[in-house]
């Protein structure tokens, strides 16, 4: 039953990412192109398809990653703050002007704003040799406040212009996707996904528990380590790529569930398929309906994703990590 | 001459154990099992019954003292080898991930690269779950998902079983099914059965019986030998007694002091 579940979710994340490729704001017809429309297709839409789904793959693997980790079902990548550091470092960059590296410049600075909490989350979590999921979750969730303050306090004393922008990009814009960042994305996120996926025998180990883990053979504080690595690396490509685009990360793992089961090697990358998808649907869906304007991908990932949660809510089978 | 087989496969040899430096929780504790060895842990709440399990699996790292498996430090093993030579079953299992029957107790296989003795399908039968190897964990009642985590023992193929408290939630039937299984598996493949247990009835069925008070061991033997009113009394700190029928059964009798 789960595998024709699973091929029919293939199919879909199929047919979405084609209709990505060719709907929008001017349907291309793939076998009659003009100059014009294998520009818009190759220079705009398909980077932009390709980000949608790097970062969707990202959110969606991170979630089923960190729901585990944590042993939480309510657990998202954004969690243990690293989107919070990332926004507030990105948005220093917009709203202080500062472009030293070019288009590079806001990527940059939202993944190394990634990356030092992560180390920061990661400090506060360790004691006697090893991570402990209590203590990463409190750590998350108290930098996360003083992030959001902190990024609160810059926003309200910038130029709108600048408000405008750093707001665009914290609600996760992909419209200024383009080629030349893919390569770096590409990189982390595959890393993460690698690492998580030789990993996911040793996750359903922890979710059992640390002393299943332990008797099952794995080394707890090692795996729980390396698990946190491959998530820090995925959280901060994509939020650096994309900007934070909530839901997927807390959504698709529970949907997931739903359609394979709970095994984490399948989980993993089935979210990471089904995050690929969603953000792919959700960023059709934004630059299409209220032409020439575009909604960002995090809004309306939310929007679709707030009710299929309360939904999934009163199912109570379904909604356990 | 000793042969291999005589030897202990576990040892502990004069180990402590604190979580605070002043409060020993197990204090200078030395005793060693040998194949097929079956061991009731008896001790009040908080006596170190539990705390002995995860020491002897290598979970906890004692205070001082060493605890060898097989004549070598469980602390020395390769994580994966420990896993194929001793299972510990902790006594919460507090799961509520939806995981299908199935996926669980293969899980026991994890530490393989290719897969040892028993199957899953085998496993499933022995603790009487054959029909129920799609269904989720999370829709079993307790006594269910307790064999279930038997099941996945079995699967893991250890010679050494520490099993904390796995009575606990079963009602009777399933006790003594499960007491038949674990001597089962004693018997034909010479497994040594550790558990820690609060029941005195079930500690009368053992071989072997520990009673422990306050992280030190205050007997080691036949339940007959142990379990005498004036050991129980110095363990729990309440009047019962073992009363034996003449036709060999026994049961608990309370002092009639409530």
């Amino acid at each position: 039953m789960s595998k024709i579940k699973i091929t029919v979710l293939m199919l879909v994340a199929i047919i979405i990412f084609l209709s990505a490729l060719f709907i929008g704001p001017r349907i291309i017809n793939p076998f009659r192109m003009g100059d014009m429309e294998k520009e818009i297709l190759f220079s705009i839409r398909f980077p932009r398809v390709v980000v949608a789904i790097l970062v969707g793959m990202a959110l969606g693997a991170s979630g089923a990653i960190l729901q585990g980790v944590l042993r939480n079902p309510l657990a998202d990548p954004y969690i243990l703050g690293i989107s919070s550091g990332a926004s507030l470092s990105a948005a220093f960059a917009l709203l202080s002007g500062i472009y030293s590296f070019g288009r590079f410049t806001i990527p940059l600075t939202a993944f190394l704003g990634a990356s030092a909490v992560s180390v920061l989350v990661g400090v506060f979590g360790w004691r006697r040799g090893g991570l402990w999921p209590e203590r990463l979750l409190l750590a998350g969730v108290g930098l996360s406040f003083l992030f959001h303050s902190v990024l609160m306090l810059l926003m309200s004393i910038s130029t709108d212009e600048g408000l405008r922008r750093a707001v665009l990009w914290i609600f996760g814009d992909l419209s200024m996707a383009d080629w030349s960042l893919i390569p770096y994305g590409l990189v982390f996120i595959v890393s993460g996904l690698i690492i998580s996926v030789s990993r996911s025998k040793a996750l359903n180990a922890l979710i059992l528990g640390d002393e299943f883990a332990h008797s099952l053979g794995f080394s707890i504080h090692k795996e729980r380590f390396m698990l946190f690595i491959s998530m820090a690396l995925m959280t901060g490509a994509s939020v650096s790529l994309g900007g934070t685009i909530g839901f997927i990360g807390l959504l698709i793992p529970h949907i997931m569930r739903f359609v394979a089961g709970a095994d984490s090697r399948v989980l993993i990358p089935l979210s990471a398929i089904g995050g690929g998808a969603f953000l792919c649907l959700a960023d059709l869906i934004g630059k299409s309906i209220m032409t020439p304007m575009e909604i960002p991908s995090g809004i309306i990932t939310a929007i679709i994703g707030s009710p299929y949660f309360l939904y999934l809510l009163r199912r109570k089978d379904v909604l356990s990590i | 001459m000793s042969l291999a087989f005589d030897r202990p496969i576990l040892e502990l040899k004069d180990v402590s154990f604190s979580y605070l430096r002043d409060k020993k929780i197990i204090d200078n504790i030395s005793f060693s099992v040998g194949n097929g060895e079956f061991i009731g842990l008896l001790g009040a709440n908080g006596s170190g019954k539990s705390t002995m399990l995860k020491l002897s699996s290598g979970i906890l790292r004692p205070s001082t003292g060493e605890i060898k498996l097989w004549d070598k430090d469980v602390l020395s093993y390769p994580n994966k080898d420990r896993a194929k030579l001793l299972c510990y079953l902790p006594q919460l299992l507090d799961i509520n991930v939806p995981f299908k029957v199935k996926e669980l107790v293969g899980m026991g296989l994890y530490p393989y690269d290719i897969p040892p003795h028993i199957t899953v399908d085998e496993a499933l039968e022995a603790v009487g779950l054959s029909e129920k190897p799609d269904s989720y964990i999370t829709n079993l009642s307790s006594g269910e998902r307790r064999r279930v985590f038997i099941a996945m023992t079995l699967v893991q193929g250890a010679g050494i079983l520490l099993l904390d408290e796995p009575f606990a939630n079963l009602d009777i039937r399933y006790q003594i099914e499960l007491l038949k299984l674990l001597k089962e598996l004693k018997d034909k493949k010479g497994i040594a059965i550790i558990m820690a247990l609060h029941d005195i009835n079930i500690a009368l069925k053992f071989e072997k019986v520990m009673l422990i008070k306050e992280g030190r061991i205050l007997g080691t033997g036949s339940p007959d030998a142990i379990l005498t009113r004036e050991m129980l009394k110095d363990a729990f700190d309440v009047g019962i007694e073992v009363v034996r029928r003449e036709y060999g059964e026994a049961y608990i009798s309370y002092e009639n002091n409530f």
